[in-house]
């Protein structure tokens, strides 16, 4: 019966239906199935093979970001009736924003949605963020990677300013740095002292599995 | 080989004879009509004051919370009706003037305010600044096929007045009109619009004979930005040109659809129009719409795609349809940096195709840009020119008269002959073997002709080291430094570009 369910709340992502895979946790809640079970062997598998169908080239972007939202949906039920000490398994913990005097969302929503689709837990800070700003969700998160995003000549230096507040919070250590944005360069990213810089999205995941030595 | 001698700047806007009407009238109705409803439906966001008071004195439907304004269908008509269709693009000297709406075809500019370049010396990437925007002015005032300028690249090197040391770089160095798209605030507006009335020689003198203007883009879908509606706004009060762009990335920031895109795209640009021309009837504005899709791969965006440009030529016919001038069919310098790369060219040539063929009014092609117009290689745009070049002569058709029916050549020579030894054809075979680039006589005899790469090069370096711009007055050289100089240190612009919050 809950591998049933499991199945199905797998498929709901798979399909990228978000009502369905709401309707589901409510369902598997009230059948009183283990919310992490249904978290891992449900939710993880779907995202899972809507990954795979993405790398295979079967799915384009539209469909990974369907899926991802189908689990954000039902993750809504059910992380909240995990158990205490009950913790899901993430790929790693991003904090992401743009940056100070940034408005520019899109391709940082896109690098979010990408990353949640591949495992990570992702505290999507918005636009026109303070480094004080990502300075306090890391602590709060214990975040292990922070990517920022600029889109403009003149906020880019906000990336660098953001490097050394990291470092001035004694956080440098416990987080790898991630930039990118359309002025933004491999070099500059060096430059800065920056750990990466990914040109797009897909790449962005990619870093982020490589800065924290996740398996790919 | 391109004569290259010292000569005055000129234009050459391309007219076609060929001509594409993508949309018959029921579809142009149905687009319009889409738009209306969106306007008066759902509402365009203006975040910003003053707009929003301006709209709810003139009779729109304005929430202060929400920043949401919904344009009656009527009072969109009541001021759409003032735009003017035909008005003039002014450079310094009229012969420099891009005739909008008047029938000379299309007007090419350098676009830009892009963050990168190509090192002309080492051929490295790096960040732009203010000196390339000065050497990239001076390539388009010697260039014909530029109309107009837009700084191509920004002044990475100068803080938060960069724009306007974008345009000190252009008025300095370049004779034609000069547009930006990068003075997003009501400070800086204020500023540029001060450098252009010393340029022009007086406020007055600039309304009168206007030398600068501004294109902004709304953000996709239903938006617009603080910053850029700020600065709109001074540029309504003044009474010079103003542009709004809507750059709808199909599926994304727009419906999957080209005509739904087209949709939310004109009610955005529309809603500026309206706006400016409730400051200041007949104001001067322009459209420009900007389809694109995602790579469904990558997330990358991705500028030059047959899909898109079919909806950007599109969009010409419902511009017009709502008597307004519109930059239509873009190139946008392909996917990736690589000089002779296949896939630059192939697009390139059929989007300028589609531009003159279209009846756009503007368009930015010829500008040396690579990778959706981030990156700048100057010797670029001497393949655009090529490419420009070549869409003259096929947009040109082939004149059918007494003389080119050549009857009396071909009795003349009959059988076997040959038309080489003709006076008629030593003239014409100017007209049939154009300049370029691509057919230089090789230095290894292995080849056929040179790299093209190389001729361009060459081409650049000769204009950057012997063109002369003709020079503005050093009192007004000076009188602009001062302006840009104040700006840097103008406290109130630097919080108005920070804070953008």
């Amino acid at each position: 019966m809950s591998q049933e369910m499991f199945d199905k709340l797998a498929q709901a992502v798979i399909d990228g239906e978000s009502e369905d895979a709401e309707a589901l946790a409510k369902q598997a809640l009230e059948q009183k199935l283990d919310p992490l079970a249904c978290i891992t062997n449900g939710l993880t598998v779907g995202i899972q093979k809507t990954g795979e169908l993405f790398a295979s080239g079967e799915y384009y972007l539209p469909e990974l970001i369907i899926g991802a939202d189908a689990m954000k949906a039902a993750m809504q039920i059910l992380e909240p009736a995990l158990l205490s000490g009950q913790e899901r398994e993430v790929t790693g913990t991003i904090v992401i924003g743009t940056v100070e005097g940034d408005l520019h969302e899109i391709g940082k929503t896109l690098v979010g949605t990408m990353m949640t689709a591949n495992g990570f837990r992702v505290i999507d800070l918005g636009t026109d963020i303070p480094s004080a700003d990502f300075i306090d969700a890391v602590k709060e998160s214990g975040a292990n990677l922070v990517g920022a995003s600029a889109l403009l000549t003149t906020t880019m230096l906000q990336q660098e300013k953001l490097i050394s507040s990291l470092k001035d919070a004694g956080l440098r250590e416990q987080v790898k740095v991630m930039v990118g944005g359309a002025p933004v360069t491999a070099s500059y990213a060096k430059q800065i002292g920056a750990d990466g810089y990914a040109e797009d999205a897909i790449s962005a995941v990619d870093l982020a599995m490589r800065l924290i030595d996740a398996p790919a | 080989m391109i004569k290259l001698e010292e000569k005055k700047a000129s234009i050459k806007p391309i007219k076609s004879k060929l001509k594409v009407e993508v949309l018959n009238k029921q579809e142009i109705d149905g687009i319009n009509q889409g738009a209306r409803s969106v306007m008066q439906d759902i509402g365009i966001i203006f975040p910003s004051k003053k707009a929003l008071n301006i709209f709810a004195e003139a009779g729109a439907e304005v929430d202060f919370e929400t920043e949401v304004v919904k344009l009656p269908a009527d009072l969109v008509e009541k001021h759409l009706k003032k735009a003017p269709r035909a008005y003039d693009l002014c450079g310094r000297r009229p012969e420099l003037d891009a005739k909008l709406g008047q029938d000379k075809g299309t007007h090419y500019f350098t676009s830009g305010e892009a963050p990168k370049i190509v090192d002309f010396e080492t051929g490295e990437r790096r960040l732009s600044v203010k000196a390339d925007i000065a050497n990239m002015a001076k390539v388009a005032n010697y260039l014909d096929i530029v109309s107009l300028i837009w700084p191509t690249v920004s002044a990475s090197d100068k803080g938060v007045a960069a724009p306007l040391h974008g345009l000190e770089a252009c008025f300095n160095n370049n004779e034609k009109h000069i547009q930006t798209e990068s003075v997003m605030d009501e400070v800086s507006a204020k500023y540029a619009i001060e450098m252009a009335s010393v340029v022009a020689g007086s406020l007055e003198a600039l309304k009168e004979r206007p030398l600068h203007s501004i294109l902004l883009c709304c953000i996709q879908p239903l938006a617009q930005d603080r910053g850029g509606i700020e600065s709109a706004m001074v540029y309504a009060e003044a009474g010079l040109p103003i542009g709004f762009m809507s750059m709808p990335t199909l599926g994304l920031t727009g419906p999957p659809y080209s005509a739904g895109s087209l949709v939310t795209a004109f009610a955005e640009v529309l809603s500026g129009v309206v706006l400016t021309q409730i400051i200041n009837p007949g104001t001067p504005n322009f459209v420009s719409i900007i389809p694109s899709l995602l790579n469904p791969r990558t997330g990358a965006y991705f500028m030059g795609s047959s899909p898109a440009q079919i909806t950007s030529a599109s969009a010409v016919q419902i511009a017009h349809s709502n008597g307004l001038p519109i930059t239509a069919c873009m190139s946008f310098g392909g996917s990736q940096w690589k000089l002779n790369n296949w896939q630059i060219g192939i697009e390139n040539s059929w989007v300028h195709l589609l531009t003159v063929m279209s009846g756009a009014d503007m368009s930015f092609g010829p500008s040396g840009m690579y990778e959706a117009v981030s990156l700048l290689d100057m010797q670029r745009i001497m393949f655009d020119r090529e490419i420009v070049q070549a869409i003259d002569i096929i947009s040109d058709g082939i004149e059918v008269n007494e003389q080119t029916l050549a009857l009396d050549m071909i009795k003349k020579i009959g059988h076997h002959g040959m038309y080489l030894s003709q006076k008629e054809t030593a003239k014409q075979t100017r007209k049939l073997w154009p300049p370029s680039i691509l057919f230089e006589p090789p230095t290894n005899s292995e080849e056929r002709y040179r790299n093209p790469v190389d001729v361009a090069h060459e081409t650049i370096e000769w204009i950057l080291k012997n063109h002369k711009p003709q020079p503005l007055s050093d009192d007004v050289r000076k009188e602009l430094r001062k302006i840009v100089d104040t700006a840097d240190e103008d406290e109130t612009l630097k919080k108005e570009v920070q804070g953008a919050k």
